[in-house]
Formats: structure tokens, sequence, C-alpha cells
């Protein structure tokens, strides 16, 4: 039987797309349906805490200068 | 409104304007001189040819007076003075606008021109004023602005003018003084030359003027009479009607006009003002600086690139060069290295504040401040509503002239190595402005639909029926024909869910 499901669609590159699955393997309440390389459907409810939580990934990978800085006496 | 308000720029306002204003605003020869002043080279060209000239010109004529490979140009010229009904033609022949071929040719003659160009006092002023203190008047007052903007702590906040001015063009929100906050406009607005922005907010009050019943003719008048004054001398408000009195204590505000007491008889023109429709450079200050090397940079900037890989670059490159040199004096003063470290020669607390809207300031010294370009300053400022391209523009404007110097060399030593090479002049490091660029991409990384997936459907046939229908309204983002599953937007759902109901069901 033919099914709509509500959701938000997320276009984005398959590096982003691995990280929003891991993110979704921790609780599983994210991604509703994995369609391909670059499209998943997830909860639409979600989509903020998606890109929150993408930030707070993609900050831990880039390297701040600062923060040397700060450990030197 | 407010995204287009740094594009519209006077002429375009001003050839925006009913025929009947237009007509009314040459009856000025001061605001004819004005408006010839702001035409493009080629305009003021055929204006020159033909002002003099009591028959009419064969259009065929015009065309024959530039180049052809100048065409671009002369369409341009021609255009706006078409529309600022200065030049009329037939179809066959062009005449300009007997009046304003009148009042200007009196202009360039000196005859008749009556106070239309101020009315100087004939009494000695006891309490005369120089042009350095009206050099100072004027930058206090406009910085106070600006610095208001950026939020610096103020002993006193501008006029309710002003700050009315401010909130009504969006460049700031908030009720009371205190709250008031910068908008994204307002940090577009501090990116731009001093000029430009006293034209954002003189056309701002013009709007707000017509809205309350001040006629535009009379302010455009008095702003294009400010601009033919002389500085360092005294006017009369005598010859001065009610609606330009209210225009001049509005002015003061914003440094423009100085008068010692409001109920002077006198008043002085600023440095500001009298450089309103001229290319000579306004004042002596950091934002002076700004706008001078703004202004050459952009052009040596579209010189190198335009001409780029082509054997005239080397041309290009010193014309750039000894452009640039003659701005040394006053210039650029900021250093950025590969590393994302940047030096900035200057101790105005102006161009420290806009600095800080984008860098990681570190250190302040008697004239020099140091800091970094880090994604965490990159990003704040982009969600402030500033772009990589406007962050870009300002370290290439600002640019120290060692940093040019430096940067011409390496240019120079590549098109010696290889004549054709396409690369193109970076004054900046390009990965510098790449990063900056990368950094703008990050902030969205994912995009995203609210919608619907269609999906498990039965047979082949009506996912096709369903598909292509949705495809055909336009409300389809994503499908996969094997998976049989296809993605509408939130808008397009109820559609496509009737006309699944339509067709489906009948076929039962």
């Amino acid at each position: 039987m033919t099914r709509a499901i509500k959701g938000a669609l997320v276009e984005c590159d398959a590096s982003i797309r691995a990280l929003i699955v891991r993110i979704d393997s921790e609780r599983h309440d994210v991604v509703i349906q994995e369609l391909d390389e670059t499209h998943l459907l997830i909860d639409s409810n979600k989509v903020d805490f998606v890109k929150a939580e993408l930030n707070r990934l993609l900050s831990k990978n880039t390297y701040n200068p600062l923060d040397d800085e700060e450990i030197q006496p | 409104m407010a995204s287009n308000l740094f594009k519209l720029t006077v002429n375009d306002y001003l050839e925006g304007l009913p025929e009947a204003t237009q007509s009314k605003l040459y009856q000025s020869p001061a605001t004819c001189l004005a408006i010839f002043r702001l035409l493009p080279n080629l305009a003021k060209f055929y204006i020159m040819t033909m002002i003099f000239n009591e028959k009419p010109v064969r259009l065929l004529d015009l065309d024959t007076w530039v180049k052809p490979q100048k065409r671009a140009e002369q369409v341009e010229g021609i255009r706006s003075i078409k529309s600022l009904h200065i030049l009329k033609d037939n179809g066959e022949v062009a005449v300009l606008n007997p009046k304003f071929r009148e009042n200007l040719k009196n202009v360039l003659t000196g005859v008749d021109i009556g106070v239309s160009f101020g009315a100087p006092c004939e009494t000695e002023d006891s309490n005369k004023v120089d042009i350095s203190f009206l050099d100072t008047y004027a930058s206090n007052k406009w910085e106070t602005i600006l610095h208001f903007m950026v939020g610096t702590e103020l002993n006193e906040f501008p006029s309710k003018g002003v700050l009315h001015l401010l909130r009504h063009s969006g460049l700031m929100t908030g009720g009371t003084p205190k709250a008031m906050v910068i908008t994204n406009e307002g940090f577009q607005f501090l990116l731009q030359d001093v000029n430009a922005q006293i034209w954002t907010l003189l056309l701002q009050y013009l709007r707000m003027a017509e809205s309350l019943q001040m006629d535009p003719v009379d302010v455009l008048n008095f702003i294009f009479m400010l601009g033919s004054l002389e500085l360092g001398k005294d006017y009369s408000t005598s010859v001065l009607s009610e609606t330009q009195l209210n225009l001049l204590r509005d002015l003061k505000d914003y440094g423009l006009i100085y008068q010692r007491k409001d109920s002077s008889k006198r008043f002085y023109p600023t440095r500001l003002a009298t450089t309103l429709t001229s290319d000579a450079t306004t004042l002596k200050s950091a934002s002076t600086a700004m706008s001078q090397v703004i202004k050459s940079a952009t052009t040596t900037t579209t010189t190198s690139s335009n001409k780029g890989n082509t054997s005239g670059s080397q041309e290009s490159s010193s014309t750039a060069v000894s452009a640039a040199s003659s701005t040394i004096e006053n210039a650029g003063s900021i250093i950025i290295e590969t590393n994302f470290k940047l030096y900035a020669y200057t101790n105005s607390p102006l161009q420290i504040a806009i600095l800080n809207l984008f860098v990681h300031l570190k250190s302040r010294f008697a004239n020099l401040v140091t800091g970094q370009i880090t994604r965490e300053s990159v990003r704040k400022a982009l969600l402030n509503g500033i772009t990589a391209e406007q962050m870009i523009a300002y370290l290439e404007t600002h640019a120290h002239p060692q940093l040019r110097k430096t940067a011409e060399e390496v240019y120079q030593k590549k098109i010696q190595y290889d004549a054709n090479t396409n690369e193109k002049f970076h004054l900046i490091q390009p990965n510098i402005t790449d990063q900056i660029k990368l950094w703008q991409l990050e902030l969205d990384r994912i995009l995203t639909w609210d919608g619907y997936l269609f999906t498990d459907f039965s047979n082949e046939e009506e996912y096709q029926v369903l598909q292509s229908y949705a495809e055909e309204i336009g409300v389809m983002l994503w499908c996969d024909h094997n998976k049989r599953k296809f993605f509408v937007t939130k808008e397009g759902n109820a559609q496509v869910i009737a006309y699944a109901n339509r067709k489906l069901r009948k076929g039962k």
C-alpha cells in the first residue's frame, strides 16, 4: 500500500551524510530513511538539532590557532 | 528596500524622478552643474559638445564621435542623460533640455547665476572658524554616528533626527538609544566609503522628506548647492526657503554644516558637504583614507583583472603600482600573512571596531593592532550578515602598500615566466581568500526541505502516474525510479494526494 511519510529531506555531500548517520546511531530517532548517496529523510523536528550537532562535530575537526596560545604560559 | 539600499546611487534616484520634477530641478544653475558633475564621462562629453551648438544634432552624428569599441560606454552615457531628460530626441535629431542648457552655459560662462550657489556673507564673522576646525568638527560628528553604530561607548548619543533616520533606513533597530543594535544592512553600510555613506543617508532622508510633504526639489537644490560651496567660507541663511532652513538644522547633526549657534544667520559648509558631488577626497581621517584606498584599489584591481591574461597585463600592473604608490602616504594599513595573522597600522578606533567585526584582535599598540582571522571570528561575521566577499574586499582595499608591492612582484614574475598564464592577480594570498569563502560555504553544508516521502508503491504504473504528476506541477524534490520513491514539498503534498485519490480510485 502506498504511503506518504512526513519528514524533512536533507541534501548534503557524502561526508556530511555519514556524520548524520553517526549522530543517528546513538539515538535512533533522527533518520527515518536513507535514500541515496546524498539524500536522507529525517525527522522534521530534528533539523535544528542535526545542524547544531554537525556544527559541534565539524568544529572539533578544525584547528583553532588560539587554543595553542592559551596553553602556553 | 534595505537590500538595494546601497546599490541605489544618487544618479539612480535622479533618473527615477518624474520628468516634471527633473525640469524643476534644472531651474537652478547650481543643480545643473552638480548633476553634470555626477554624469559619466561620455555623457559629459556629449553635453559639452552640444551646449554651444544652437542647432539640433543628428543622432547618427552622436555615433561618429565615439570609437566603435567604446560602444558600451556610449550607450550608458546616452541612456543616463536620456533618463534624466537632459537629452531629447525624435528619432532623428537630438537636442538638450533648453533650461538645462541655458543654466549650465550660464554657470560655465559665469553670467546670471543668482544666489543658487549660496549667498556669501557680506560682513566679517566675529567668530570666524578655519578649515582645520571644520574638518575636526565634521569628522567628530560623522564618526560619532559610525561609532554609535558599532556600539562604542559614547558620552553622548547622536541627535534624535539621526537616530530616527538610522532606524527608518533599517540600519539599526531598537527603541531607545541604548537598546539600538546594528542590523545586517548596517554592517554593510559600515563597509562603504564615506561619500557613499552620506549619500545613502541623504537619499533615505529624501524619501522621508517626501512623506513629510517636503518638496524634494527644494531639498535636492539645497544639497547640490552645498556641493558647490567653498570650504572655509561662511554663507548667509537669508536666501534659504523654509524647507531648506529645516534641512540646514538636520544636516548639522551629520556634520555637513557648522553653525556656531542655532540662531546664527550664517553657516559654514564642511568638507563632507563640499565634496558631495566631486571626486575629491573628504576628511583627512581614517575613514577618508579608507574611501581613498577603496577608490584607487577598485580601479587598479579592475584594470588588472580585466586585462588579466593578455599581454597588456604588464602595462596595467605598472599603472596599478603607480596608483598604489600615489596613495602610500595615507593609504591602507593592513598586512595579512598566509598564516592568517593580521597587522593593521591604525589608531582609528573606528577602523579597529570594523576589523573587530571579523578578526580576532589580540593586542593593541600605539599605532598598531594585531589579530588573527579564525574560523570563529569569520563565522561570527557571517552570522551577522557580512559576506565573505565583503571581508575580502575590505582587506583588499585596505591592504598595506608593502603587501601590494609584494603581490605585484610575485605576479610580475609569473608573467615573465609564462606570458600566457591564466593566473589572476591576487592581492591577498589565495589561501586566505579561499578559506574565508570556504567558511562561508561551511555554514550551509546541508539543505533541508519539509515535505513527504511517497513510498511502497504496489506497482510500477501507480508510481509512474504520481511521480510524473508531481514532477509536472513542480513539487517533486527527489526521486528514485528503482526504489519507487519520491519526495514532494509540504505545499505540494495535498495536490498530489488529491490527484492520487482521483486517479487511483477511478482505476479500481
